[in-house]
């Protein structure tokens, strides 16, 4: 056992070579994405972050129709490949709007935002390139692994699907079935809230002491409280959270610092509605250098010997298989890492307090679990234990001991208060991925770091609410999905720089990370010569068109003036004889970019279109977006 | 008095797979007393010494119980309580 003190046992950061520094990525050089540019831009971005060498290269380099190959010394290279369902849109097809369309996203946001419409943020591009580049590394993983692993598929679709999973769980459980349609709540009822002097808030608090006594401190009765803080409940399970306008027209009446103020003494915590502009102006955005994931390294790398002890992986076409996982997550973010590790092969030993995680408990429920909880943790192990306690420090180092990754997202400085942080596990297991999905990073803010606080906080939440016409971010939890993926890549990352290097690594990274990327994913704009949702006789019609071409065969097809873009009133008019489902083929077939926006989440886990992506037990979940053939 | 008590899935083992059972009491503590002498062991899943666990919300009617008396809320005949885990955060 190695002795350094827990504060010297790392190399910051900031000293550390760039991760994945003998991997180069090529990308194709006319894209299998044509209308998905940020897709490409994303994905460069976050291989960047990591290390890898890039270039793009012509048909040679990349056979046949691959995205992207990674490359390294050791390896044999590996092909991405994109994939879309038979029945439904080709990849070439495939664009942000269309499949926020399709997997319910607009559904989600559409249910606290006023109806469904887009994000209005390149989200599935940053959602879906992290999730390729992530079965990728986890491809060179299992080759450095014994396995034969060349070639990754992902789903668009797919990962687009997954990103709205525990909401599609909800919408088809057996009993308390979820039926919450966009536009069912009234989009001005829902937080943030505004100050008399205009300045945009969230509310945060976990508990409803102090929500209670903040109320009651700006003259709002308990009654009236308590209503609130069931819709506030809300928030996180069911994306929607109508207040009581009195609370809403209270906090209209009070300057923000004296909100402030009463907030902080009754130990709720406030965080204003901030542009991105002002969040590139952070010291913590700069010392981040564009990237989600903090990596760092024992400073005592373990002898090369090491590398041989290596365990090969299991028989298995995972790429993970073999790998073991031990998962101290709560909510959403951190268990979705561990979820997706568990599909790419992983063994995930989820550690739940005696008793087990209170989550389990959060109707709709199936065979007594929660479908939302279910929908994350199905494929894990659990291991009850106190955490607390000497007991329960022994039991975790011993499954440490024996295991490849650590994942935890305690608030901050607990895994210190518990002896639990990367210094101590790593004299356990040296070789060991450390891996702590956060809230805010290296930001000093004293707020509970969730979804809503860090939309706030990041402008992720005010750029959804500019696109949305709506005064906040979305209540579907964008940041915790990215979040728990962007976790994820980090550790498959971490876990190849492991098998290559033999040593172990810390990465780190947060929800507003996880803003910070979507963000920068979402600068380049493509404007489209027609893009947007439209009504029709019945249902409404995501329609992307991006070539002059396809705007033409629109109008020809609507009898429109062919010369221009069409007024939105005359393209309303037209979209009206016709219902959505009878559109969408016949716009497909013209070779314009169209989706029926699925509005009813019981409609998508029933779509025929769909039914490779997803299973149906005792409700529907998603399956793997990946395969490796 | 009669009140109706709504059982989430998790408790219902505890009362032979009922969702909705009846009890009697003129406060939710009463009530839950009560129903520990049909369903024993069901008290201690809801309450921790004088309070209602924290990843608990019990409601009467509409109306959470932390924002009125707590255990000590008065019930009528006809309401209904309702047991619903509690989580915030995400």
């Amino acid at each position: 056992m190695r002795t350094e003190a827990p504060h010297d046992a790392l190399l910051a950061a900031s000293d550390m070579p760039p991760l994945l520094t003998q991997f180069s990525l090529t990308h194709a050089l006319a894209s299998p994405l044509p209308k998905w540019k940020a897709m490409q831009t994303s994905l460069a971005g976050q291989a960047r972050a990591l290390g890898i060498q890039q270039s793009a290269a012509g048909p040679a380099a990349n056979p046949d129709d691959a995205a992207f190959v990674l490359a390294h010394p050791a390896l044999s290279s590996i092909q991405a490949r994109y994939t879309s369902p038979a029945e439904w849109l080709p990849v070439a097809s495939l664009s942000e709007l269309l499949v926020q369309a399709a997997c319910g996203i607009m559904s989600v946001h559409g249910r606290a935002s006023g109806k469904a419409q887009p994000l209005g943020v390149n989200y599935l591009a940053a959602l879906t390139s992290a999730m390729a580049l992530q079965a990728t590394l986890a491809a060179a993983v299992g080759q450095l692994r014994g396995g034969t692993f060349r070639e990754v598929r992902v789903s668009p679709l797919g990962c687009g699907l997954l990103s709205i999973g525990q909401y599609l769980a909800g919408a088809t459980a057996p009993e308390d079935r979820e039926q919450l349609l966009p536009g069912g709540t009234d989009a001005r009822l829902r937080p943030p809230f505004r100050s008399a002097d205009g300045i945009s808030f969230e509310l945060e608090t976990l508990d409803s002491g102090p929500w209670r006594c903040f109320w009651e401190s700006i003259g709002i009765g308990r009654d009236l409280a308590g209503a609130a803080w069931r819709a506030f409940l809300l928030r996180y399970a069911r994306a929607v959270s109508p207040l009581p306008a009195e609370c809403h027209e209270a906090l209209a009446d009070l300057p923000y610092e004296r909100i402030r103020h009463l907030a902080e003494q009754a130990g709720v915590a406030t965080v204003p509605v901030r542009t991105a502009a002002q969040r590139r102006q952070d010291a913590d955005y700069g010392q981040m250098e564009d990237s989600p994931w903090d990596f760092s390294l024992p400073s005592a790398i373990p002898e090369q010997q090491e590398a041989a002890r290596e365990r090969k992986a299991a028989a298995g076409s995972l790429p993970l298989a073999g790998v073991k996982v031990v998962e101290s997550c709560r909510r959403i973010q951190g268990p979705l890492a561990g979820h997706l590790l568990a599909l790419l092969g992983a063994e995930v030993i989820r550690l739940e307090p005696p008793g087990g995680d209170p989550l389990r408990a959060m109707p709709p429920c199936a065979d007594g679990c929660s479908v939302r909880f279910d929908a994350l943790n199905h494929l894990k192990h659990v291991q009850e234990v106190d955490i607390k306690s000497a007991a329960g420090r022994r039991l975790i180092h011993e499954l440490v001991g024996e295991s490849d990754v650590f994942l935890h997202n305690w608030a901050p400085g607990k895994a210190q208060e518990l002896m639990l942080d990367a210094a101590h596990l790593h004299r356990v297991q040296p070789r060991l991925v450390y891996a702590y999905a956060g809230g805010w990073g290296n930001a000093p803010v004293a707020a509970p770091g969730t979804d809503f606080t860090v939309q706030a906080w990041s402008g992720v939440a005010d750029a959804i609410a500019t696109a949305s016409g709506t005064h906040g971010g979305s209540l579907f939890t964008v940041l915790d999905v990215l979040g728990g993926v962007l976790a994820s890549l980090g550790v498959t990352a971490a876990l190849l720089k492991r098998s290559v290097e033999a040593t172990g690594v810390q990465v780190e990274s947060s929800l507003l990370g996880a803003g910070d990327l979507l963000l920068r994913s979402s600068e380049d704009r493509a404007a489209g010569l027609l893009r947007g949702v439209h009504p029709t006789r019945s249902g409404l019609i995501a329609i992307d068109c991006r070539e002059p071409a396809q705007l033409q065969s629109l109008s020809a097809l609507l009898d429109l003036p062919a010369s221009s873009t069409p007024s939105p009133a005359l393209l309303t008019e037209r979209l009206r004889r016709l219902p959505a489902s009878e559109w969408e083929p016949l716009m497909i077939s013209r070779g314009i970019g169209a989706c029926t926006v699925a509005e009813d989440l019981g409609l998508v886990a029933a779509d025929s279109r769909f039914a490779e992506c997803l299973d149906h037990r005792a409700y529907s979940f998603v399956k793997s977006p990946w395969s490796f053939p | 008095m009669s009140i109706l008590v709504v059982v989430p899935t998790l408790l219902r083992p505890l009362t032979n797979g009922e969702k909705r059972v009846s009890a009697q009491g003129s406060s939710v503590a009463e009530v839950i007393d009560h129903l520990e002498g049909q369903f024993p062991g069901i008290k201690a899943k809801l309450v921790h010494g004088d309070r209602v666990h924290r990843f608990v919300n019990v409601y009467i009617n509409e109306d959470d119980i932390r924002f009125a008396d707590g255990l000590d809320t008065p019930v009528k005949a006809g309401d209904t309580l309702t047991v619903l885990p509690a989580v915030a955060g995400g």
